[in-house]
């Protein structure tokens, strides 16, 4: 059953109107069995009713207000959003990802485009400052420093940790760099995973850590040259460890996994027209034997790391466990990453994307807000038309897109169009 | 000066400044005696030479005090824990100071911690760095030790550190670890996730 916090049945039922315009006046008192839960799988009827994002009665606008000062090449901007879709138009060049990145970076504290804070601060600036507010009635606001070091707060109190921050304004997004998620790395398909299930699971970001730092203090073990005993005792310690998170890790991730694949696979056939099957298949670093359960596959893992310790000594890296995971994703049984066309490709990611969103908003009682830079590219039409059917539908929406040609009158009648020029909103 | 105060750990710029300014203004009588206390600590304290724990005399209070070797041995990894564990006033046995904790990625190995010591004190073997003069207490003095806990830090490095120890020490002695879990007087409702997960892992039955 998904739970909603108490903020957010407040906002549901009218208690909190930050701005005191009462621009919104929720139609009903919120309480759990209103909660409509994820779609069902298989889903009813015909193909292209199949998935709604759900968690409707909940009101689909989470950021109410956007301001941003000093960001990328944004000098200042004050936008208030009143519809659940919001259609950025503008040049290439002119800032409209950046006021996606905006968000992202209000929402994860990362952004998927850049590892430094410097890239995000308008040239000549010291600092940039990122704020908004949520219908929740939270103002959160992001400092960031050009000598390093942010600052975060919400509601004017300064959070300790930035990473308070998170949870007021979750956002899943999707740009052209993110077909890597097909085409890359697997730990580019480990790492969209481990995002999904930490906004599921707050402990999982203490296993991910904790393992991270097992692999290396063990990496740096086996560079050391310890003697036969020592390092033998010191390996059985790290191995009783990872045997042990490792599999909490995998059972996360598998866990997760099943539950996105119902919710992905049915986005898209959707998204496809009817056309594709997607499969995602938990390639797992270690061999896990029979069903989930934490007993069975601890023991298997920590035979297996004893088994592979020979050969680990000679490489000098550990050969099996989750940070050899891999998640496949087949279309027709078929590798997307080989098979797949570039449209396929595309579709493929925001199949995952949206399932993340729906998955995540079920959980969490709220949808998160859906980012898309610049998403119709490569899609053929009837592709594009598909989508845009389907997002802004029970969740926010913000889009970004060189000409508005692409998006139906009847999408655009629906929502508020903004155009970037050189920074500014016209 | 300011320098050499912004070296101490948890000493800021702006502190040192303090400091420093603190300082000078001081009788010179007063900064004259705050230097020799420096110097003379430096000078005499040194490490327990059976448990590690920092010492003016070859061997430290606790080591000497007969009452205190009742059969169990707490081992830390520094001299801080020691004072910690001291401050409960509960714990009645000996102790045993690592000096750090096993953390390859720092290469700090198991050779460089006080293991082989820690050791030879639970098997009841003679120690060889010890002077075997007649001053010295006999070897022998520890060999009854009937339980050691660990009292490390659950990090990472503490969790291998007592695992390798626990290997090492288990075919002479019982080795039990302190519990993990939430701290005395603090609300359910305000401890982190991590904290609430360690707690309920270690729950215990009613009794």
């Amino acid at each position: 059953m998904p739970v909603s916090t108490g903020r957010e049945r407040a906002a549901c039922s009218g208690r909190v109107d930050p701005d005191g315009t009462g621009r919104w006046t929720p139609e009903r008192r919120i309480s759990p069995r209103h909660i409509r839960r994820p779609s069902p799988w298989p889903p009813q009827g015909p193909a292209l009713d199949g998935p709604t994002l759900a968690v409707d009665c909940l009101r689909p606008i989470r950021l109410q207000r956007l301001e941003l000062t000093h960001f990328r090449n944004i000098e200042r901007l004050d936008l208030t959003l009143d519809v659940p879709r919001l259609l950025v138009v503008g040049a290439n060049g002119e800032g409209k990802s950046n006021l996606l990145e905006a968000v992202e970076l209000l929402g994860s504290l990362r952004s998927h485009r850049t590892g430094s804070d410097r890239d995000l601060i308008r040239h000549g600036e010291p600092g940039a400052v990122l704020g908004c507010c949520t219908v929740a009635g939270d103002r959160l606001r992001l400092a960031l420093r050009r000598q390093g070091g942010r600052q975060a707060s919400r509601n004017g109190r300064t959070l300790e940790r930035q990473q308070d921050l998170l949870g007021s304004l979750r956002c899943v997004g999707f740009s052209a760099l993110d077909l890597d998620l097909v085409r890359g790395e697997p730990s580019l398909r480990r790492h969209w995973l481990d995002r999904v299930v930490l906004q599921l699971e707050p402990l999982y970001g203490e296993l991910l850590s904790r393992y991270g730092r097992l692999l290396r203090q063990r990496s740096q073990l086996l560079r050391r040259g310890l003697g036969g005993a020592e390092l033998a005792g010191l390996l059985d310690a790290f191995d009783q460890q990872m045997a042990l998170v490792g599999t909490r890790l995998h059972r996360r991730r598998h866990r997760a996994l099943r539950r996105l694949e119902p919710l992905a696979a049915a986005w898209q056939e959707r998204l496809s027209g009817g056309l594709e099957q997607l499969r995602l298949h938990y390639s797992s670093g270690s061999e896990l034997p029979g069903e989930e359960a934490e007993e069975p596959w601890r023991m298997a893992l920590a035979s297996q790391l004893a088994a592979q310790r020979p050969e680990e000594l000679r490489l000098g890296q550990c050969g099996v466990g989750p940070h050899r995971d891999d998640v496949a994703l087949l279309l027709g049984e078929r590798p997307a990453r080989r098979y797949g066309s570039a449209g396929q490709q595309r579709t493929l990611v925001l199949a995952l994307k949206l399932a993340e969103l729906e998955l995540v908003g079920s959980v969490v009682g709220t949808p998160p807000l859906l980012l898309l830079d610049d998403v119709l590219a490569e899609l053929d039409p009837t592709r594009q038309q598909l989508l845009l059917d389907a997002v802004g539908e029970g969740h926010q929406c913000l889009v970004s897109a060189t000409h508005l040609e692409a998006f139906g009158g009847g999408w655009r009648r629906h929502c508020q169009v903004v155009r970037m020029q050189a920074g500014r909103v016209g | 000066m300011i320098e050499q105060f912004e070296r101490l750990p948890g000493i800021g710029p702006r502190t040192a400044q303090r400091l420093a300014l603190h300082l000078l203004r001081q009788p010179e009588e007063q900064t004259r005696s705050f230097a020799e206390a420096l110097l003379a600590a430096r000078s005499q304290v040194g490490h327990c030479r059976r448990c590690f724990h920092l010492s003016a005399e070859p061997l430290c209070e606790i080591c000497r005090n007969p009452e205190r070797a009742n059969g169990q041995l707490c081992v830390v990894a520094d001299s801080r824990d020691l004072l910690a564990m001291e401050r409960t006033r509960e714990y009645h046995g000996g102790y045993h100071v690592l000096g750090g904790l096993i953390s390859p990625m720092d290469g700090v190995g198991p050779e460089l911690l006080q293991i082989q010591s820690l050791v030879r004190r639970v098997a009841g073997q003679a120690d060889p760095a010890l002077p075997d003069s007649p001053t010295a207490d006999p070897p022998t003095a520890d060999s009854s030790i009937e339980e050691v806990i660990l009292a490390l830090t659950p990090s990472v490095e503490g969790d291998t550190t007592s695992l390798y120890l626990a290997r090492l020490l288990r075919p002479f002695t019982r080795v039990s670890r302190i519990a993990y879990g939430l701290p005395m007087g603090s609300e359910l409702e305000y401890a982190d996730e991590v904290t609430l997960a360690r707690a309920l892992e270690g729950r215990r039955p009613v009794e």
